[in-house]
C-alpha cells in the first residue's frame, strides 16, 4: 500500500512535468510542424533565472514567477530571431535551426556562466517531508504535483474557452484553414511560442527544485523524454501530450522501483523497448490522427 | 447595372513549372451568383484559393474597391470575402460551436448572427457541443458554410458544395444557398453538378486547362452545345 502511494506520487509528479514539456512541444508543432529541440534550453535558462533571483535575495515565489515569465519571453524572442526568417523553409531547415539555437544557448551557458552545475539553494520549508500513512512525501513533490495539476487544469480551461485556445487547437487540426478564419498567422505563431516558453518555464522550475542544481546541458534529457512523450501521445495532439506524459512516467518509475538490481543498468533499454511496442500497436501515437493524403 | 464586387485581371497561378491558371479575368457583381465550371484540374479550386490569398498568384484581384492582390488571407477575410473550402475542412477535434465561434472575428459581437444561423440550420443546434469530426457529411457541409458566414462576408466562395453528398442532402444545401442569396450575398460556386448549378446561378464561367473557355448567362450555358458536349456527353 505504502509502496503504491509512493509510486503514484512519483508518477504524478514526474508525469506532470513531462506533460507540461510535451504540451510545449505540441503547441509549437501545431503551428509550425516543428519539433523545437531548443525547448530544453528554455528550461535551462529558466533554471539560471531562478538561481539568479534566489542569489540576489528575492523571495522564492517571486524568483520562480520571474523565471517562468523569462522562459515565455525568451521563447517569443527565439521565434522572432531564429524561426521567423526561415518560416517558409522546409521542415528539415526548421529542425536544423532548432538544433543550432539549442547548441548556441548551451555554449553561451557554458562560457558565460560555467560549464559546471550550480547548486540552487531551495528554501528550507521545501526540503522537509510530510508523512501520509507510513510513506514520506517530500514537499518538493507535493509542490510539483500541485503546480503540475493546476497548470494542466488552467491550460484545459484556456484551450476550451478562449479564442486563442480554439485557434491553437484548430491549428493542430488544419493550420492553413485557421488563416481563413481571419486569424493572423504570425501572431498565432508568436503566441504559440510564448505559451510553449511559459510551459517550459514551469517545467524548468519544477525540474530544478527537484534536483537542486542547474547546469548548461540540463535541458537535453527532459526534452528528449518530452519528444518521446509527444510521439507516444500522437504528434500534434494536445490530449495525447498529457496522456503520453503520464504513460512514460508510469513506465520509468515502475522500472526504477521494481526492476531487479542486476537488470537495473538496462532500465532505459527496457523503457524504450516498451515505447517501441506501444508505437507498433499505435503507429500514429495513441491520440494521433491518421495521416491524410492531401491533393 | 449593379456595381462590380470582385474582379480578377490576368490572374495566373503556377505550381513550379506547371501553370494551373493562365490569365483569367473573372467578375462578380454585387448580389450575383456566379458558377465556375470545368473538369478536374481546370484550375477552379486554385482560382478560389488565389482570390483569398491562400496561394500566390500573378495578376491582380480587386474586391469592393480594394486592391487585394498579395494581401494576407486574414486581411482579405476581414474585408468581406469568405471561402468554404473543398472537402469542407472543418476542425475535426473542435466542437461545432467552437468551429463557428472561430469563424467570427475575435472581438466581434456575434451572438445575434450565431443565433440567426442556428435558426436557419436547426439540426446544428442539437449538435453544438459535438465534436465536428463525428458529424455526417451533410451536417459538416452546413457547419462549413455557417462557419464561413460568421465573418459576415459580402462574397462567399464555395468549392464543391455537393461533393460526396447524397442528392437529398444536396437539395438541402442548395436550399440554404438560396435563402442566403435572398439576403443579397454574392457567391462564386465551383461545382461538378453542372446542370444543378446552372439552374441556380445568374452567370457562369467554364474553365478548361487553366483558361476561361466560355462565359455567359447561366441560361445560355445551359443550352450551349459545348457545355453539353464537355460536361454531359462524356459523363453519361
Amino acid at each position: 500500500m505504502d509502496a503504491l502511494i509512493s509510486y503514484l506520487v512519483n508518477v504524478i509528479s514526474l508525469g506532470g512535468t513531462y506533460a507540461l514539456l510535451a504540451l510545449g512541444l505540441a503547441v509549437v508543432f501545431s503551428v509550425l510542424g516543428l519539433i523545437n529541440f531548443a525547448h530544453g534550453e528554455l528550461m535551462t535558462l529558466t533554471g539560471y533565472v531562478l538561481l539568479a533571483g534566489i542569489l540576489t535575495g528575492q523571495p522564492f515565489w517571486l524568483a520562480a514567477i520571474v523565471a517562468v515569465i523569462a522562459g515565455g519571453i525568451s521563447a517569443a524572442l527565439m521565434e522572432f530571431a531564429a524561426f521567423r526568417p526561415v518560416r517558409n523553409a522546409s521542415g528539415a531547415t526548421l529542425l536544423m535551426t532548432s538544433f543550432a539555437v539549442s547548441m548556441l544557448l548551451q555554449v553561451l551557458f557554458q562560457n558565460g556562466i560555467s560549464p559546471r552545475g550550480q547548486a540552487v539553494p531551495v528554501p528550507t520549508w521545501l526540503t522537509t517531508s510530510l508523512s501520509i500513512g507510513n510513506s514520506q512525501i517530500s514537499k518538493v513533490q507535493i509542490m510539483s504535483i500541485t503546480v503540475g495539476v493546476l497548470s494542466l487544469l488552467a491550460l484545459k480551461f484556456f484551450f476550451d474557452r478562449s479564442y486563442w485556445g480554439w485557434a491553437i487547437r484548430a491549428a493542430a487540426d488544419d493550420f492553413e484553414i485557421v488563416g481563413l478564419m481571419g486569424v493572423k498567422a504570425s501572431r498565432l505563431i508568436t503566441f504559440a511560442f510564448l505559451l510553449s516558453g511559459l510551459l517550459a518555464g514551469v517545467a524548468g522550475v519544477l525540474w530544478v527544485i527537484q534536483r537542486g542544481s542547474v547546469d548548461p546541458l540540463m535541458g537535453f534529457k527532459p526534452v528528449l523524454a518530452a519528444f518521446i512523450v509527444a510521439v507516444i501521445g500522437g504528434l500534434g495532439s494536445l490530449t495525447g501530450a498529457v496522456a503520453g506524459g503520464f504513460i512514460l512516467s508510469a513506465i520509468e518509475i515502475a522500472l526504477q522501483t521494481w526492476l531487479p538490481p542486476n537488470v537495473m543498468p538496462y532500465r532505459d533499454a527496457v523503457t524504450y523497448t516498451l515505447v517501441v511496442i506501444i508505437l507498433s500497436i499505435f503507429p500514429n501515437g495513441i491520440f494521433g490522427k491518421k495521416t491524410q493524403e492531401k491533393v | 447595372m449593379s456595381n462590380s464586387l470582385l474582379s480578377t485581371t490576368d490572374l495566373s497561378i503556377s505550381y513550379g513549372a506547371v501553370k494551373a491558371v493562365r490569365g483569367s479575368n473573372l467578375e462578380v457583381k454585387e448580389g450575383e451568383v456566379v458558377a465556375l465550371l470545368g473538369p478536374n484540374g481546370a484550375g477552379k479550386s486554385s482560382t478560389l484559393r488565389a482570390i483569398v490569398g491562400l496561394i500566390k498568384s500573378q495578376g491582380s484581384v480587386n474586391f469592393a474597391g480594394h486592391d487585394i492582390t498579395g494581401l494576407p488571407t486574414e486581411r482579405i477575410v476581414s474585408l468581406g470575402l469568405s471561402l468554404v473550402p473543398e472537402g469542407r475542412r472543418l476542425f475535426p477535434n473542435l466542437t461545432v460551436s467552437e468551429n463557428l465561434m472561430l469563424g467570427a472575428p475575435r472581438k466581434a459581437k456575434s451572438d445575434d448572427l450565431f443565433d440567426d444561423l442556428l435558426d436557419r440550420l436547426p439540426i446544428l443546434r442539437e449538435r453544438l457541443q459535438q465534436v465536428s469530426g463525428t458529424l455526417s457529411g451533410g451536417e459538416q457541409q452546413q457547419v462549413a458554410i455557417a462557419r464561413a458566414l460568421m465573418s459576415r462576408p459580402k462574397l462567399l466562395l464555395i468549392d464543391e458544395p455537393s461533393l460526396g453528398l447524397a442528392p437529398t442532402i444536396v437539395d438541402a444545401v442548395y436550399q440554404l444557398l438560396s435563402d442566403l442569396r435572398k439576403t443579397g450575398l454574392a457567391m462564386i460556386i465551383v461545382e461538378q453538378e453542372v446542370m444543378r448549378v446552372l439552374k441556380f446561378a445568374d452567370r457562369a464561367y467554364a474553365m478548361s486547362t487553366g483558361e476561361i473557355a466560355l462565359e455567359g448567362s447561366a441560361a445560355e450555358l445551359r443550352t450551349s452545345d459545348e457545355v453539353k458536349r464537355v460536361y454531359l456527353g462524356g459523363a453519361e
